[in-house]
């Protein structure tokens, strides 16, 4: 009953359910090609929506991580072509732009929590400093030639499966250190001290610090953290897309924000899985690039994921509201709300 | 009694923080006047200028109402892209081949615009007030929900040729003023007055400063939020019908920009983000100090990217001045208290 009630249980007989339903109008969804193509659009999104659910178990809400992400990949880029590196792996444009991310972050960080601006105002800010600086010094046209070991990296696959008939199925070697990623994170959140604190950081401020730990370095670590983990992102998606496009991922804040909290994580902070982003990542992903195949047109895109955020929310919102009704039936003697 | 300490006490505040902002708005007034004496300093820019604030004023004003309750509405610009596209999508289809239309069916489509902004204010009011969904999500959702619609019904492409008697709201003048600054003038008024001198406005600075003491006295805080938020949805759809007659066209993704700004006027014109305070000539002010910044920029042919970082930069800059502002004061309030 309880494994019911969870929320993953629900993602998971959703993206069960619409799969069957995109299966039974366009057989082509069931192949291996489809799917592995649904992994390769959920990396990036993946990295991204790991970094907002940190934000959020914290209390917090983060929309800067996007400019942050294609600062850090376009800055990478722009850095390793002024200087001729161009070196045979990944290691140097993987580090700058995990680098670029950090200190990006700690911007942030220093924002939030040595002035205690509100998050949503502060990320807004930064988010609209990141992008400027960006496109005003170091650049606004579109690089196509990037790097070779980033081009190379976007075609390197870990294994080809040439079924009977049909298209070519790739699964990309990403998969390896995205599920080591998802894994790290999943420990670092349940596992270690500093994940312990994020979650009682969204759960109560003052019930918190009266514990000794300290709010204002949990909250630099974490906006840090995130700053790190959407440096990766970016670079991986101009890899992905073999060009670096700096207006590209604008406004797609949205998306990985509505992925995370369709995986159950509570925008009031205190609670939130890896597991449950993982689907909701993987849910976003599906009607994204599927809607096409159910016979409804790609602009209805956008509505399709406002629709889910909204369903999402407000059966947050129910649940609360239940929860908080029971809770006063506990304790009657509190006066209601 | 209490009530009118407590109106005093804001009425000081905000008396500092206007004192604030128009020494703000002189020093960028004078500065961009001799810097750029021969483009900025010129009657075709304060015209262009006057023609422009009206809509991020307005906009601003909407997100200032929901500020003040502690809350936030994001959806504002998706909510005026709507309604403009609906009262547009009318005009065009009742206009006649040589470009006449009648006066009713104008009306009819800006009615219908509004209605669009109300509805959509009311879903928000719906989810932030009925359903206790944190503001900042729940306009989230809507945002991309009216922004995702608008899309899906005009396929992404915009809506033009729009009939000549709308456009003249939004390029004539009244008077010799612009009609735009006029109805702003109009709407500044209306909103002042709402929040200052009615009750819904007191409610609204109450459930802003304390929604707990709020619940516990039993004035309906939820109501006052769903005004606002409804009030917040009106706004915007005006916003959208005064952008369509400007520009003689409605886009889905009209001025994705424009809710960073509105922030950042709010922001700047003294709200505070957690609600209770806050003025409509505070954000009168900051709209045009930020339309000067951007008229300045432009003739000074600065990036407008790098406008874009003005604009992040001043949000940041000032919610770190009002931080330590805040905290010299409170220091400064505990070290007197302390010697006597």
């Amino acid at each position: 009953m309880k494994l019911l009630r969870r929320n993953e249980t629900a993602l998971i007989i959703a993206i069960i359910l619409l799969s069957i339903v995109i299966g039974l109008k366009s057989p082509e969804f069931f192949t291996l090609a489809n799917l592995f193509d649904i992994f390769r659009s959920s990396f990036v999104q993946l990295l991204f929506a790991l970094g907002v659910l940190i934000v959020i178990i914290s209390g917090g809400i983060d929309v800067s991580f996007p400019a942050v992400g294609i600062f850090s990949g376009y800055t990478a880029v722009v850095m390793m072509r002024q200087f001729h590196w161009n070196p045979e792996n990944l290691i140097l444009p993987i580090a700058l732009a995990i680098t670029i991310g950090i200190v990006l972050g700690g911007v942030n960080s220093i924002a939030i929590a040595s002035f205690g601006i509100p998050t949503l105002i502060a990320t807004l800010g930064t988010s609209g400093i990141f992008r400027g600086l960006m496109l005003t010094f170091i650049g606004s046209s579109f690089i196509s030639d990037i790097p070779m070991a980033l081009d190379k990296f976007a075609t390197a696959d870990l294994l080809k499966i040439q079924p009977a008939h049909g298209t070519l199925a790739r699964l990309h070697v990403l998969i390896i250190p995205i599920v080591i990623i998802t894994v790290l994170v999943s420990l670092l959140l349940n596992r270690t001290m500093f994940g312990r604190s994020v979650y009682a950081l969204g759960g109560g401020v003052e019930a918190t610090r009266r514990l000794g730990i300290s709010i204002k370095r949990t909250q630099a670590k974490i906006y840090m953290l995130v700053g790190g983990l959407s440096g990766l992102a970016g670079i991986l998606y101009v890899s992905l897309q073999r060009k670096a496009n700096p207006y590209d991922l604008t406004g797609s804040e949205l998306d990985i924000i509505a992925a995370v909290v369709l995986g159950g994580a509570s925008i009031m902070g205190g609670y939130g899985t890896v597991f449950g982003t993982v689907l909701g990542v993987l849910l976003i992903s599906l009607i994204k690039g599927n809607l096409i195949l159910l016979g409804v047109s790609g602009s209805w895109q956008r509505a399709a994921v406002g629709a889910l955020l909204l369903i999402g929310i407000t059966v947050q919102a129910l649940n609360e509201s239940k929860k908080a009704k029971n809770r006063r039936v506990a304790t009657s003697d509190e006066a209601g709300e | 009694m209490n009530e009118r300490l407590s109106k005093l006490n804001t009425g000081l505040l905000a008396d500092r923080k206007i004192t604030q902002l128009m020494a703000i708005t002189a020093l960028t007034f004078g500065y961009f006047s001799i810097v750029s004496k021969d483009i900025f300093f010129t009657s075709a820019n304060f015209t262009s200028m006057s023609y422009q604030i009206p809509e991020i004023a307005i906009l601003s004003i909407a997100v200032m109402l929901s500020m003040l309750t502690g809350g936030i509405d994001l959806s504002i610009v998706s909510i005026s892209n709507a309604a403009a596209l609906v009262a547009a999508w009318i005009m065009t289809g009742h206009i006649s081949k040589s470009g006449y239309e009648s006066n009713s069916w104008i009306a009819i489509a800006c009615a219908a615009g509004i209605i669009v902004g109300l509805l959509a204010g009311a879903v928000n009011s719906l989810l932030v007030a009925k359903l206790n969904v944190t503001p900042i999500l729940a306009t989230l959702a809507t945002m991309t929900l009216f922004n995702g619609i608008a899309i899906g019904m005009t396929d992404g492409v915009s809506v033009s040729g729009l009939p000549e008697q709308f456009m003249r709201v939004g390029n004539g003048t009244f008077f010799g003023i612009p009609t735009p600054f006029v109805l702003m003038v109009i709407i500044a008024f209306a909103v002042g007055i709402l929040i200052n001198r009615t009750t819904l406005g007191l409610k609204v600075f109450l459930v802003g400063t304390n929604r707990k003491a709020a619940q516990y006295s039993v004035m309906g805080d939820r109501k006052v939020i769903a005004w606002v938020y409804l009030i917040s949805g009106f706004l915007s759809s005006l916003a959208g019908l005064i952008i369509a007659s400007r520009t003689s066209a409605a886009s889905p993704d009209f001025g994705s920009s424009y809710i960073l700004l509105a922030i950042v006027v709010v922001v700047l014109g003294g709200i505070n983000p957690n609600g209770g305070f806050g003025t409509v000539t505070g954000v009168i002010l900051a709209t045009a100090v930020l339309q000067m910044v951007s008229s300045g920029f432009n003739a000074l042919r600065f990036s407008q990217f790098f406008y874009l970082v003005s604009q992040g930069g001043v949000l940041i800059f000032v919610m770190i001045l009002n931080v330590v502002l805040e905290r010299r004061r409170t220091s400064r309030s505990i070290s007197k208290s302390l010697r006597s």
